[in-house]
């Protein structure tokens, strides 16, 4: 069954003049139990769409969608404080920068039980406090922190970043979420610590079947943990499919030089040979193309791409391009 | 947190050392006998004046009659006014904590309404609560201090009769002389009257407190809206909101907290502008601060008076400067910790 369903879903950035269409129709599906990487190069709007789905957008930003389903409810009919409290009950975040996600005047204790849920608790107040305390040293020791003494009375500014980014997950898990948006969980860490950081949570998909929405700017770096891929360019919905799919027969000219951009998936290809890239940089949010966002720096781009394109679905596999790749497998 | 004191105490050193040089310079710089102007003795004979030569070092270079002046203030002795021949540094100990009792009040009155102000108004961003909340610090910025404490006396003692119009406390009491802050002493005194004066006291204090306060305040809710809404922008506040706190949670665990230690920061900065604002008001109300002392010794050109007085009230500010700067850094862990520096 579809967890999260959401259709047609654009953020607009508020500003004087007209508003900019910073997320346009991005369609996201999550099933239970299911790892989805989200996958675009800097700039596309990952983190917008994740804070989006959690509601967190301040009143700069407009959400809209054509459908937004939650374990089979439509929330859309919900008003956004419900949605929120409905969101916030059972999917967890992990945000991008982790220093600047923690309160800097407050210790990590502190915020680490104020994220640990109340009502799996029991007895007086001073017994439940406890429990809490007991339950945030538990759950440092789960995301690999070992000196839970120190760290609980630690401010965010006496911890390195990576040490945050655990401590922000850690948080995360707290509230034992039904869904966890890991926005690139492991940028601050090295190799090791990465892999026992996507160790962890893959475990925790298989033990406790969250399904987990992983984000990353880095194509090779999730195809490893995820069964489905979604990827976005500029703001625009670009491709999905499971990770077998997306991998070894993109149809987006995108996905393609992604994949050709990357040495592992080319094993191919001679040493020292250049890797196939894309010319050009990701357009800023003040000067997007119109229609097919890519155009300006698409090999296959013709005169039609000036209009978006629609996704169209091949057994699964969307994709959104006029001339994909598809005839050519 | 002892590095953070040390860098506070050496600042304190520091700035105490220019103020009496400033001080000690004003000597030269006033017309007149440097001699007289620092001692006040004006009615002395030459043979005195001699002897009081002596006891400045008036023959050693200027480095030697600085320190030989510095001890004169550490021994509690800042000359005598020249206009009424009293020891400066009793006229100060008279005067000094009217001033302190004004402007402390003043200060929590601005802060107590400012504050809150500007975080509602912060909270309730591009609303009419906003707009009116703007609106009126613009106004009560721009009235000047003593066209607003002649309307209130006018309006208030005159025409209402609500409050005094002049003085510290009404002379049937009799108040006994302890620490000098008057409500204090008052509380202290086993006077059977003592409620009675404390309300008298009382009186007479609220409306040049809420004169003084007013500009102030003003500035506080604008400080403290930029704060607060630079607070509700970061990131932490997003993160807490993803974790299901609702928006009152997270505007007291979290943006209070942070948006306080903003304002804090500057609270010291806004202490001098308060003062002087004090000096103002204590001429118009007649309270017996040492604003009004110091102004009527400008008046008098009681040069000895002028130096003292404006070397106790910028102590005093740095003083006040110097606290806020360590509740700062109680309250924000960034401060305390190694990575501060100033
Ligand atoms: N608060 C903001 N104000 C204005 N523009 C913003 C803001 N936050 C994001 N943007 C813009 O929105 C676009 C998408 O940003 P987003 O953070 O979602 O990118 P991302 O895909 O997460 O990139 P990254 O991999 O760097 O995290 C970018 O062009 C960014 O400049
Ligand atoms: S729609 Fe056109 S520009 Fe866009 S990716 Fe496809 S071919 Fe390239
Ligand atoms: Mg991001």
């Amino acid at each position: 069954m579809n967890l999260l369903d959401v259709r047609n879903l654009s953020i607009e950035l508020l500003t004087n003049n007209k508003p900019i269409l910073a997320v346009d129709k991005v369609s996201l599906t999550i099933k239970e139990g299911e790892v989805r990487g989200l996958v675009g190069e800097s700039g596309s709007g990952k983190s917008l769409l994740a804070q989006a789905i959690m509601g967190v957008l301040d009143e700069k930003w407009h959400v809209d969608a054509d459908r937004f389903h939650w374990r089979g409810n439509d929330l859309m009919r919900l008003s956004a404080e419900e949605r929120k409290s409905i969101i916030s009950n059972d999917v967890a975040m992990i945000f991008q920068e982790p220093m600047a996600c923690l309160d800097p005047t407050a210790t990590i204790g502190e915020q680490l039980e104020e994220a640990v849920d109340q009502q799996q608790f029991e007895g007086f107040f001073w017994k439940k406090r406890q429990q809490r305390k007991l339950e945030a040293i538990n759950l440092l020791h789960k995301v690999g922190i070992k000196n839970h003494i120190q760290c609980l009375k630690s401010y965010p500014h006496q911890l390195t970043e990576a040490l945050c980014q655990r401590v922000m997950i850690a948080m995360a898990l707290a509230k034992k979420p039904l869904l966890l948006i890991a926005d690139e969980p492991t940028a601050a860490m090295e190799s090791t610590n990465q892999g026992q950081i996507f160790r962890l949570l893959a475990s925790l998909n298989q033990l406790k079947n969250m399904s987990i929405l992983l984000i990353s700017h880095d194509l090779e770096n999730v195809t490893h943990w995820t069964n489905t891929i979604t990827v976005m360019y500029s703001g625009q919905f670009v491709e999905a499919g499971t990770t077998d799919q997306i991998f070894k027969q993109p149809f987006h000219p995108y996905t393609r030089a992604l994949i050709d951009s990357s040495p592992t998936a080319n094993i191919h290809i001679p040493t020292k040979s250049r890797l196939m890239t894309l010319p050009g940089s990701i357009p800023v949010l003040q000067h997007l193309p119109i229609g097919c966002r890519l155009g300006p720096r698409c090999p296959r781009a013709q005169r039609e791409c000036v209009n978006s394109p629609k996704a169209k679905n091949h057994q699964g596999h969307q994709v959104s391009c006029h001339f994909s790749l598809k005839g050519s497998y | 947190m002892l590095i953070f004191s040390l860098r506070r105490l050496n600042l304190f050193l520091f700035t105490i050392i220019l103020l009496t040089l400033l001080s000690f310079s004003l000597s030269f710089l006033f017309p007149g006998n440097q001699l007289v102007n620092i001692s006040g003795q004006v009615n002395a004979t030459d043979e005195q004046l001699a002897i009081i030569g002596e006891s400045y070092n008036q023959g050693g270079s200027l480095i030697s009659q600085y320190f030989a002046y510095l001890s004169h203030i550490l021994s509690g002795d800042m000359g005598l006014s020249m206009s009424s021949q009293t020891p400066i540094f009793n006229e100060i100990l008279i005067h000094l904590p009217a001033t302190i009792e004004l402007t402390l009040v003043a200060l929590i009155i601005a802060m107590a309404f400012g504050i809150p102000l500007g975080f509602i108004a912060a909270i309730k961003h591009r609303s009419k609560v906003d707009d009116t909340v703007l609106t009126i610090s613009m106004l009560g910025y721009s009235i000047p201090v003593f066209w607003l404490g002649l309307l209130v006396i006018l309006i208030f003692s005159i025409q209402l009769g609500w409050f005094p119009s002049s003085g510290q406390i009404s002379l049937l009491f009799e108040i006994e002389h302890v620490t000098g802050l008057l409500l204090i002493d008052i509380m202290l005194s086993d006077d059977p009257f003592k409620w009675q004066a404390f309300q008298n006291a009382l009186a007479h204090l609220v409306l040049p407190a809420v004169v003084v306060a007013l500009a102030p305040a003003t500035i506080f809710i604008r400080l403290a809206r930029t704060a607060m809404m630079q607070v509700l922008e970061s990131h932490y506040i997003k993160a807490a909101s993803a974790k299901g706190l609702s928006f009152r949670q997270i505007i007291y665990r979290h943006a209070i907290r942070n948006a306080m230690v903003n304002v804090i920061r500057d609270v010291g900065l806004q202490f001098a502008n308060l003062v002087t604002l004090a000096m103002v008001t204590e001429v118009i109300f007649s309270w017996p601060g040492i604003g009004r002392w110091l102004i009527e010794s400008i008046y008098q050109r009681d040069f000895t008076a002028i130096q003292g007085g404006l070397l106790v009230l910028s102590s005093y500010i740095f003083i006040v400067h110097i606290l806020t700067d360590f509740i700062y850094a109680g309250l924000n862990p960034i401060a305390r910790g190694k990575k501060y520096g100033s």
